[in-house]
């Protein structure tokens, strides 16, 4: 579903190049859920971005389900970005002047869908992270674990098969993020593929597939089989 | 788009930035167009038609000095020789000279005094019947002075019995139209109306009495008077150079001054309306530039502060467009509740200026056009930022905390 084969990715700034990805190879398959560790400025957010198209990467070849994404504009990527993409951020980033209602309709709106098809799909995913009683609410009446699913409710809105998530728990104390996590586990059980990158080395082992970042590279990667005491390396 | 509703919610929830805009637009809207109506009255007003051709019209005052003078005899013989220069259509003696903002006025009555009667107050010239002429003004109905009728004295024991009227004067005293040969008085003193006169300007532009105007077959011959020429067009500077030297020639115990167009004499009167004018106009520019800046600056601030907004918006799938639109909106919606309230300001500021001020009412022209004005400058000013904002980077969604 997502190929990439050697992505570079080099940030120029006034006086210093930063080479943030090198000959950056990867495969992920429909339906994996892989998480994604490694050192702090290592190059996994850029890696997630380039994998959803958020930014532009230096050279390379990145296909997402045979669509070469360095051929596209910028209009093409929008369009792709929402419908094939949903992207959840450590920060979530929920609009804070929309309620939750509004927050989930952004991307269906974009999308152009009507307002009755609209209405069902938003109820639906409040519903299915359990905040259907708070529509009206606005993002700053809720903590932190709701926020985030509520940003998780957003980004599933519109259906999306590549689930991206920037340590969506880097914000949450451990029962919160263990919430999270179980409802990502869902998501990927319902069909969705996700890539999740995380600080936190309990909830990347319970991912089916680790990789690990290091100084812009793909260091090596351990499967685990559902069980972590069966991992295999590779 | 559908976004209308989205973009109103998230601007009720956002106050501050919005109503400061908001504001910003109604007071600009409320003050420029007041504003503009009144520079456009004063030039109105500055421009106005006078009955004259201004640029073919002097006029000058005269003060003798010498103690054995006969003054009924000089004012003919000056008159005479005023009226041979080369060039000169036709001269007078008069009391005052219209435009010059100093002259006579008086109130006549339909009936005289003690009887209860409709009366107006008007200027009046006191000259003899070269006085239209010399202003260039036709007689409408009836006919001019006979040069028998002219009364020249030095004292007032005989008045004329005989007036000139102007049509607008007729007109408010005789809405039927029948002035003509009718008697009007000025105190217990009857005037026959024998003509009647087309627009011809009094002493005072400003004064609602400007159209109406009396004149009386009387030149009263003394030490202080004035003269107005009238010259064919464009020899008008050549008669002018010629009169200090021929009034002295006629009689050398006496002194020539203000020698002055017409259009000058006027300029003198109407110098504080000109002021006026000219700093309210300075006064316009400058607010317009002011808030104008303010209304950039404002949207400008009201955009960058969601810089991370936009990016998640673009990670949500938002093309460039979406985001140019967003703020487009939602700077018309601001712009369309400024300008509602701006128009109900502006006329509640024109009620007072016109209570407190001699101003007409504000017509509601003005307020239109000024916010169709203040809606293209909002327009332009968010245009920019709003095409910086779609160049934010979706990538900042996740760069910034
Ligand atoms: N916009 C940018 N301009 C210049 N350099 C950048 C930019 N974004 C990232 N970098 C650099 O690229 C490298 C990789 O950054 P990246 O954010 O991908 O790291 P990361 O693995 O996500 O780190 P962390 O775990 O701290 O989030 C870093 O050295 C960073 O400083
Ligand atoms: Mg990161």
């Amino acid at each position: 579903m997502l190929t990439m084969n050697k992505i570079n990715k080099i940030y120029q700034t006034d006086m210093v190049q930063t080479h943030a990805l090198r000959d950056f190879d990867l495969q992920v398959n429909e339906g994996e859920f892989i998480a994604v560790t490694g050192p702090s400025g290592s190059g996994k957010t850029t890696f997630l971005n380039i994998a959803g198209m958020l930014e532009p990467f230096s050279s390379g070849q990145y296909l997402l389900d045979g669509v070469d994404v360095g051929r596209l504009n910028d209009n093409q990527c929008a369009d792709l970005r929402n419908q094939k993409i949903g992207y959840i951020f450590q920060g979530f980033n929920l609009i804070p002047d929309l309620n939750l209602y509004e927050n989930i309709e952004v991307p269906l709106r974009y999308r152009g869908i009507k307002a009755a098809e609209r209405k069902r799909r938003v109820e639906q995913r409040l519903e299915q992270v359990g905040l259907a009683s708070r529509a009206k609410h606005l993002p700053q009446q809720l903590s932190g674990g709701q926020q985030q699913r509520v940003a998780i409710a957003r980004a599933l809105a519109g259906e999306p098969r590549f689930l991206l998530a920037d340590e969506p728990t880097g914000n949450l104390d451990s029962l919160m993020a263990r919430q999270v996590m179980e409802l990502l586990e869902q998501i990927n059980r319902e069909g969705a593929t996700i890539v999740m990158v995380t600080h936190d080395s309990e909830l990347a082992r319970r991912a089916p597939r680790n990789i690990q970042v290091v100084d812009g590279q793909l260091a090596d990667f351990t499967l685990y089989q559902g069980n972590p005491a069966a991992a295999v390396g590779a | 788009m559908s976004e209308l509703k989205p973009i109103f919610n998230a601007l009720r929830r956002s106050k501050v930035g919005a109503i400061l805009l908001l504001l910003q637009i109604a007071i600009t809207t409320a003050i420029v167009s007041n504003s503009t109506f009144i520079i456009n009255e004063k030039i109105a007003y500055l421009d106005q038609p006078t009955g004259y051709s201004e640029q073919d019209i002097f006029s000058f005052e005269v003060m003798s000095f010498g103690k054995d003078t006969n003054f009924k005899l000089q004012a003919e013989l000056d008159e005479q020789a005023l009226r041979q220069i080369p060039g000169v259509v036709d001269a007078v003696m008069i009391d005052s000279v219209p435009l010059s903002g100093s002259g006579f006025a008086s109130t006549f009555r339909l009936r005289p005094t003690g009887e209860k009667s409709k009366g107006v107050n008007a200027s009046m010239f006191q000259g003899d019947e070269h006085v239209l002429n010399t202003f260039g003004v036709k007689v409408l109905e009836g006919r001019n002075f006979y040069q028998s009728e002219i009364m020249v004295t030095d004292n007032y024991e005989q008045y004329p019995n005989i007036a000139l009227i102007t049509k607008v004067m007729a007109d408010t005293l005789f809405p039927d139209g029948d002035a003509l040969g009718k008697s009007i008085y000025r105190g217990d003193f009857p005037l026959k109306i024998i003509g009647i006169t087309d627009m011809m300007k009094g002493p005072w532009l400003s004064s609602e009495r400007k159209d109406r105007s009396v004149i009386l077959p009387f030149v009263m011959a003394r030490k202080l008077t004035q003269f107005m020429v009238r010259t064919e067009p464009g020899r008008r500077t050549e008669v002018m150079q010629q009169i200090e030297p021929l009034m002295l020639q006629l009689d050398s115990k006496r002194v020539v001054e203000n020698i002055q167009g017409l259009e000058q004499v006027k300029d003198g009167f109407v110098a504080p309306d000109k002021l006026t004018m000219r700093m309210l106009l300075v006064m316009v520019v400058v607010l317009t530039l002011i808030t104008a800046l303010g209304i950039f600056g404002l949207t400008m601030f009201n955009i960058n502060k969601r810089t991370k907004q936009v990016g998640t918006r673009r990670a949500l799938g938002a093309r460039k467009s979406h985001i140019i639109n967003y703020f487009l909106v939602e700077s018309v919606m601001i712009c369309i509740g400024g300008l509602v309230l701006g128009a109900v300001l502006a006329v509640l500021l024109g009620q007072q200026l016109m209570q407190h001020y001699s101003i007409a009412k504000l017509p509601l022209l003005y307020v239109g056009l000024t916010a169709l004005g203040v809606l293209l400058i909002s327009v332009c000013s968010v245009i920019g930022p709003a095409q910086r904002a779609a160049n934010i980077s979706p990538s900042v969604a996740t760069r910034t905390i």
